[in-house]
């Protein structure tokens, strides 16, 4: 037995280095055996769905910005040899149009499961803010995306959705013509809803969805709110003062 | 009280963590499995998506067919939709400009909310109203009571905006759209109800509003949508604005009617727009 022990141990070695410098081992340790309540059920699993859908879009994103070229004279052609010619190009594409559909779906299943189960309530505050604005960076994704294949449909409810942000009072104009990189929408606002929709948006989200994941991680998952057995019970009541029905 | 509510809420996450703690299952394989099996779900569903939409594409799933022995785009929708659309062209709209579906219900806001008096209530304020007051609902609702039977307020509040939402989508989804070709039949019809048609110029401002997309906002002699809300131009010529305010107005709408959200049509040039301008001046409603 401690001879087998000792065959394997340098194996450990480079773990054993990485946990004494960045504590990460035992992070992930205590992120995998935390334990959760008991009767968490199927619709706590909407927020890694959602994240999965966010994942899906970023990979899908990267490849396609691999061949798409964000200017007014190549963006449509270059989507046009994605789909048509490319080994599986219909696909990548195919997904990340469709994936931002049921991306968009789950946050608002999630958002809707998180009020439902009343888990926005004390200590979870922070957790639900932050949820509310990657919801609306999730919808700005969606309308800077929706320009880029530079088409008919894209062209003019872009130039719409630019003009009905302008009609906001004091900084519309301004948001109009940052967006839009000008008076008019023109071949620079282009490449800005592009740098927008794959720099900005995307690095906003990950950050707040990694805030988000820390602090669900920090706070608990709620137990559904009418089971009979919920952690911390889940109404008004004193806590614990039927802690003999719960055995 | 409020010190009362603190303390009480206090006690009861400590309660929460214990209980979690002695009742709870680790993450690790039991939500795991569960999430896991969810997000494959995900990723299947999209897959799924991206190939219905390329396989029930027309055309050898192309999108591209022949008419009469021409490469063409037309009628080539599937079930989940066209794969490419006809490239952008400043110059013409002949279709209805649309978001994606899931903005379909703040496009829907429009209509409720008329051009121009309330319609920034519809384009920014709904909105914004709606987002603040979500961040706000932590706040607002301070109870420790979860159940939603005894959160009658949080739940009524929730259903009446799903069904909003979700009706808002339908209706935006389903309003209706006019083809240009459709459009430019009704021009002779115009002409004479309105009483221009010995105005040649007129008549020809008519046959491009009806083909350069103006009626996918606006309503003229009951034909066209009202999606967004925009103005009737029936009698738009009884106020007497003039060919010169027409023409600046069609260049930049913003510049010349603060706040609208009407898209810039100085790509027609000054030729169609002053065509367009004799056309609105000469609507001076049915005789």
């Amino acid at each position: 037995m401690s001879n087998q022990r000792s065959k394997y141990e340098h194996l450990m070695y480079p773990v054993d280095w990485l946990e004494e410098r960045s504590g990460l081992v035992g992070g992930i340790k205590y992120f995998l055996f935390r334990k959760v309540p008991g009767d968490v059920n199927w619709f706590q699993t909407l927020g890694a769905a959602t994240l999965t859908a966010f994942l899906v879009q970023a990979t899908t994103g990267v490849m396609l910005a691999m061949y798409y070229k964000p200017d007014a004279k190549s963006a449509y052609p270059s989507i046009e040899h994605i789909t048509n010619d490319l080994f599986a190009g219909w696909l990548v594409r195919g997904m990340h149009r469709w994936g931002a559909s049921v991306f968009i779906i789950l946050m608002f299943m999630h958002m809707g499961r998180v009020f439902l189960f009343g888990a926005y309530k004390y200590p979870r505050e922070l957790t639900w803010i932050v949820g509310v604005i990657l919801v609306a960076l999730g919808l700005a994704e969606g309308f800077t995306g929706y320009l880029l294949p530079w088409d008919q449909t894209a062209y003019w409810a872009t130039t719409v959705g630019i003009n009905i942000n302008g009609t906001a009072p004091f900084l519309g104009p301004f948001i109009a013509q940052f967006l839009q990189g000008g008076e008019f929408i023109n071949a620079d606002t282009l490449s800005r809803f592009y740098a927008i929709h794959m720099l900005l948006l995307p690095a906003m989200i990950a950050g707040l969805i990694g805030l988000h994941l820390y602090l669900v991680i920090r706070l608990g998952v709620t137990s559904p709110p009418w089971s009979k057995e919920a952690a911390g019970g889940s109404n008004d009541s004193e806590p614990g003062a039927d802690e003999e029905t719960h055995g | 009280m409020a010190e009362d509510r603190r303390v009480f809420r206090e006690r009861q996450f400590k309660q929460y963590k214990s209980d979690v703690k002695k009742r709870g299952k680790p993450f690790y394989p039991y939500v795991m499995l569960h999430d896991s099996i969810m997000s494959l779900m995900v990723v299947g569903v999209i897959v799924a998506l991206a190939t219905i939409w390329k396989w029930t594409t027309p055309g050898d799933h192309t999108g591209i067919v022949m008419h009469d022995g021409v490469a063409s785009t037309e009628g080539t929708s599937g079930w989940l939709g066209k794969l490419n659309d006809d490239p952008a062209d400043p110059g013409t709209i002949s279709f209805t400009p649309r978001p994606d579906w899931y903005f379909y219900f703040l496009f829907y806001l429009l209509r409720i909310f008329k051009w121009p008096e309330s319609v920034i209530l519809g384009t920014i304020g709904i909105p914004t109203i709606c987002v603040l007051l979500l961040i706000a609902i932590p706040f607002l609702d301070t109870r420790a009571e979860r159940r939603p039977l005894h959160r009658p307020v949080a739940m009524v509040t929730g259903v009446l905006v799903i069904f909003s939402m979700g009706m808002m989508t339908y209706r935006g989804a389903t309003a209706k759209e006019s083809l240009g070709s459709e459009l430019l039949g009704k021009v002779p019809v115009w002409a004479q109800k309105e009483g221009f048609a010995t105005n040649p110029k007129a008549v020809a401002g008519a046959k491009l509003f009806a083909v350069a997309g103006c009626m996918n906002c606006h309503v003229y002699l009951g034909s066209g949508a009202s999606n967004l809300g925009a103005p009737e131009l029936t009698t738009e010529g009884a106020q007497h604005r003039g060919i010169l305010f027409q023409v600046e107005h069609l260049k930049c709408p913003s510049c010349v009617t603060k706040g609208s959200p009407m898209p810039a049509f100085a790509s027609q040039g000054q030729a169609n727009l002053t065509l367009l301008a004799e056309f609105l001046e000469a609507s001076q409603g049915p005789k």
